[in-house]
């Protein structure tokens, strides 16, 4: 297979039931069958502090993502902090002292290597993907090209989570690039930047509203964001859109 | 050539030098290289397209802000000449844009639309990878002289080496790298002009005229400003607010 074969079938993977952790759990088992890896897990941080683990291939893969923010150390937490995957072929290496507690409790599960990629949202680090092997070693050069497209992958559930939406069905359908890309546009990172200003949020969050709005009314993310950039609309604290100038907004 | 141009095209790359050996922005650099040849080229606009890892275009600078140029150079993410000269790693020069509506035919209604008749599209290669387009849009039918041409090339040359400048080897690794940070820089920059936008209630035009101006007067790069705004490591005000001076009319920002 390709990396770009690989490409495909990771966002092909993606449409199903069961909302964002439908598709974060599709996402972590295609990176089991696809990457050589023996477990995957996704989870929202914010600003070092989790929000959780949302997605896993299986309950093992899940309870040791969550070790992390127990022990309040590892591989996603760095990964999310310096913006770069963080790789670990070796958990049981007597030179690594990075993690002690939880390299000892990832050992006694039988987790070998753990590999993590931060997952970004409107160019900031919002998550993880981790990645678990029984055995220790490196994973192929195929497979970290395929881990960080995972990783670009995993920012779909991470919104549709924090979108919290009823109205958007595409994930039951839609490729998950086709979904990703109709984000990924001037006009939506500048109406975001707008976003950001008016509701005084950061990057991600402001991307996460420009988007319920877009869901709400049936249109699409960059329909919005030119209607932010025009000034036709305005959101507000109470996530209320007014429309400057009309009765509605003097009211 | 009049003496003036010359003057002009020995300016745009005397400019893009001396930023080669200082600390540079890769995203404030290829901005300076899309006006400068909407400048000295016989066209109405240009724009630069970089591709990621997945290949797919993304518009990193452009000459012009007007949105359906832009839309226009997003487009050929789908369809058209620069998709089509990144593909194939040659240029592709269209005279009048009327005679390939069955070659494009969302780019060419939306192109014409928007004021365009002819297209030159320049790839910017790097030993044996395409990096990315130049793409040069005209409002007159008509191709480029040889001699325009060939200046354009050179541009496009120079916006290739920018790209991994710094690393003297460029290993695949090494340029996919830079590539990404240079698009990741460019969601920035978009978000912070957004931020500025609002606050001092401008385009994102003007919003980048101050984002330059508070960039060049701290000798930060451009995107650590912009990340620093995102931030909130420093603030709008601060940005908007120095140096005092009324901000250039639009006129001379190109169209």
């Amino acid at each position: 297979m390709t990396p770009l074969d690989l490409r495909s079938q990771l966002g092909a993977a993606m449409p199903g039931p069961g909302g964002a952790i439908g598709l974060a759990d599709r996402l972590c088992n295609a990176c089991v069958t696809l990457l050589g890896v023996d477990g995957a897990a996704i989870s929202i941080i914010s600003q070092g502090v989790t929000w959780g683990t949302f997605g896993s291939s299986g309950a093992l893969s899940k309870r040791l993502d969550e070790m992390q923010f127990t022990f309040g150390e590892g591989p996603c937490l760095e990964a999310v902090r310096q913006g770069r995957p963080v790789l670990v072929p070796d958990v049981g290496d007597p030179g690594d002292v990075r993690w002690p507690a939880l390299s000892e409790a990832m050992l006694r599960s039988g987790v070998k290597a753990v590999f993590a990629w931060p997952v970004t949202i409107a160019a900031s680090h919002v998550g993880a993907l981790d990645l678990f092997r029984n055995s220790v070693g490196m994973v192929t050069d195929d497979a970290m090209s395929g881990a960080s497209w995972a990783a670009e992958l995993a920012a779909l559930p991470l919104l549709d989570l924090m979108t919290d939406s009823d109205g958007d069905d595409a994930h039951e359908t839609e490729d998950g690039w086709a979904r990703l890309e109709s984000l990924d546009r001037l006009e939506v990172y500048r109406a975001t930047g707008m976003v950001m200003v008016q509701l005084d949020v950061g990057p991600a969050e402001a991307l996460v509203r420009l988007r319920a709005h877009a869901f709400a009314h049936d249109l699409t993310a960059s329909e919005v964001a030119w209607s932010i950039l025009d000034r036709r609309l305005v959101m507000d604290t109470d996530d209320r859109w007014e429309q400057p100038g009309s009765a509605e907004h003097a009211s | 050539m009049s003496g003036d141009r010359e003057h002009l095209i020995t300016q745009a790359f005397v400019s893009l030098a001396n930023s080669l050996v200082e600390a540079f922005d890769v995203v404030e650099l290829l901005g300076t290289l899309t006006t400068d040849c909407a400048r000295l080229l016989d066209v109405a606009s240009a724009g630069l397209l970089l591709a990621d890892r997945r290949g797919v275009l993304h518009v990193v600078a452009a000459s012009s802000e007007r949105t359906r140029t832009l839309e226009l150079f997003q487009l050929q993410r789908d369809q058209g000449p620069c998709l089509e000269c990144f593909r194939d790693g040659v240029p592709v020069s269209v005279a009048d844009l009327t005679n390939e509506t069955e070659r494009w035919p969302q780019f060419v209604p939306a192109a014409l639309a928007a004021g365009f008749t002819s297209v030159h599209a320049i790839p910017m290669r790097l030993l044996d990878d395409v990096l990315g387009t130049l793409g040069l849009f005209g409002t007159g039918t008509g191709l480029l002289n040889e001699e325009d041409l060939s200046l354009a090339q050179a541009l496009a040359h120079v916006a290739s080496v920018v790209i991994v400048a710094g690393d003297a080897v460029a290993d695949k690794a090494v340029v996919a790298e830079q590539l990404q940070r240079a698009l990741q820089g460019r969601v920035v920059v978009e978000q912070a002009k957004g931020m500025l936008a609002q606050v001092g209630d401008l385009t994102t035009e003007q919003a980048f005229v101050y984002l330059r101006r508070y960039a060049r007067a701290h000798a930060q790069r451009l995107t650590v400003v912009a990340q620093a705004l995102l931030w909130r490591d420093i603030s709008a005000q601060q940005v908007l607010g120095e140096p005092a001076g009324p901000i250039p009319p639009l006129s001379s920002l190109g169209q």
